[in-house]
């Protein structure tokens, strides 16, 4: 069970867009796992679609700097992970829809 | 609060040092463009070695197509590749080499072709600064893949290339070797675009095309076929070119053919695997590249084996240059540009404010009226060719500097946003 600061978190990050394929983190399904493990931190376990994206190190930043903004966040620690490689059934509904447009 | 340390890999270039390259490359598009409108009328006749036209090619192919290639391999190779820059200070002063031998190579080629020597040497110098500099830069690859070896290739043929173009400096001016002569001008030729910039295109659309699409779940298989395939034409032709064999040369286009055909089925297969709906306009003109570059081989292995390819190889290299090698940099640049652009601005502002997608970026209502004007411009200068008309070339080499230069505003467009 996702708690409501994990929540908030996950809402937040839909603010941070994937500029090529223009869709937000969350519903391209790059983010595994949301987790606070002490007050005011946050670890966050993500992925990317491919190994060697160009846009690698800014997509990992902003994720970093989006939690960070936020007022109950002081340190985030944004992890990058290949395993379980990403695949098109991780996105949400609402991904499939804009990239596939149904 | 927010902790201004980004936790990042590194492997990001500083975005001056392929703009270097990239708004240099524009400059050297322009005037090449230019110089061939002025020196149409020997083009046309069938007279491609003369010191304009040297001038002409060597600015487009070096000024432009290198320098294009070169800085955005300093970009894609870092994030393709996951290695680092190995010195990004020698990088800049790499441009700076190169970048003076080409100017002075072109304006010796013009004046005095017989002085070429020493700008060639300054060209070589800059070249080869780039290449150590991408050897210890993939030396530090963790794992070496099948791109490594395309990219690898591609770096080996042109240190192969320029190596045989001061031979032939060489050669014209004391006289050495002048029997190969022919042979090494064959080779050079061929090294530089179907051993260099094709190796390296299929190098960077296996990385690309499944990126541009979205591509998942795709065998990588066919890629080895590819490059044996591809390798073996090379070194038949070249063998052929040294001994005169006819056969040689028609299983040399056959093999070239043979690979460039599984390349182009095999990015069919990739696309067809793809999660994005909607491909971009500039992608697609990359991928419309690629249908050109089939139909040119198969073009040359038909011109081989009707014993036409020595009369038809002046269009069917221009062909080659323009319809495949071009048009890929043309559609590739078209991404890579505002992608560039895109790191440098907001790639510190992305999470902490609204920042632009990548498409608004680039002018993408010029694209079409762009693609129709190079296409168009092209088929005409093969006909001016055939018919020997010079109205058709001026119409048509008109149109390609209009492409080239609204080209170049939509390129410095972009540095606007």
């Amino acid at each position: 069970m996702m708690t409501d600061l994990q929540n908030k978190i996950r809402e937040n990050l839909k603010t941070v867009y994937d500029p090529e394929l223009n869709i937000n983190v969350v519903d391209l399904g790059l983010i595994y796992d949301i987790d606070i493990p002490e007050p005011r931190t946050a670890k966050i376990l993500m992925t990317l679609t491919t190994p060697g994206c160009p846009l690698h190190d800014s997509i990992v930043s902003g994720i970093k700097y989006c939690v960070q903004g936020m007022e109950e966040i002081e340190h985030a620690d944004v992890q990058l992970t290949w395993e379980p490689a990403w695949t098109p059934d991780r996105m949400t509904a609402d991904g499939k829809k804009l990239l596939q447009g149904f | 609060m927010i902790e201004m340390v980004q936790q990042s890999s590194g492997n990001e270039t500083n975005s001056k040092l392929p703009f270097s390259f990239i708004l240099f490359s524009m400059v050297a598009l322009i005037s090449s463009q230019v110089l061939i409108l002025l020196n149409g009328d020997m083009l046309i006749t069938g007279t491609f070695r003369l010191p304009a036209i040297w001038s002409a090619a060597h600015l487009f192919v070096l000024g432009w197509a290198l320098m294009v290639a070169m800085g955005a391999m300093y970009q894609l190779v870092p994030v393709a590749f996951l290695a680092t820059i190995w010195s990004e200070k020698f990088g800049f002063w790499q441009f700076a080499v190169t970048a003076l031998g080409i100017v002075t190579f072109a304006t010796a080629l013009y004046l005095r072709p017989q002085d070429a020597l020493i700008p060639g040497m300054i060209t070589l110098t800059g070249i080869l600064m780039f290449l150590v500099q991408m050897f210890m830069t993939l030396r530090s690859q963790a794992k070496p893949n099948i791109l490594t070896l395309f990219v690898g290739s591609a770096l080996f043929s042109l240190l192969l290339t320029i190596t045989l173009g001061i031979t032939l400096v060489i050669s014209m001016k004391t006289g050495f070797a002048s029997e190969y002569y022919q042979a090494f001008f064959k080779t050079h030729i061929l090294l530089g675009t179907v051993g260099w910039f094709s190796l390296l295109i299929f190098g960077f659309s296996y990385k690309m095309v499944p990126m541009f699409s979205l591509a998942h779940g795709f065998t990588m298989k066919p890629a080895v076929y590819v490059y044996i395939f591809y390798l073996t034409g090379v070194i038949l032709m070249v063998a052929s070119f040294f001994t005169g064999t006819h056969l040689l040369e028609i299983l040399g286009t056959f093999m070239l053919l043979a690979g460039f055909l599984t390349f182009t089925w095999h990015v069919k297969k990739m696309i067809d695997k793809r999660v994005k709906r909607k491909l971009d306009r500039p992608f697609m003109f990359a991928l419309f590249a690629i249908s050109c570059g089939a139909v040119i081989h198969l073009t040359a292995f038909i011109a081989s084996g009707l014993s036409l390819l020595s009369k038809t190889a002046g269009p069917i290299l221009f062909l080659y240059l323009i319809a495949w090698i071009a048009f890929s940099i043309i559609g590739y640049l078209y991404k890579i540009v505002p992608f560039l652009w895109w790191t440098h601005k907001y790639s510190k502002e992305i999470g902490k404010k609204q920042v632009p997608a990548l498409k608004d970026m680039m002018d993408e209502k010029l694209a079409i009226p762009l693609f129709i004007l190079f296409t168009v411009g092209t088929v005409l200068i093969i006909l001016s060719f055939f018919v020997q008309l010079m109205p058709i070339f001026y119409i048509a080499q008109c149109l390609i500097l209009l492409a080239v230069i609204l080209f170049s505003y939509v390129i410095a467009k972009v540095l606007t946003i």
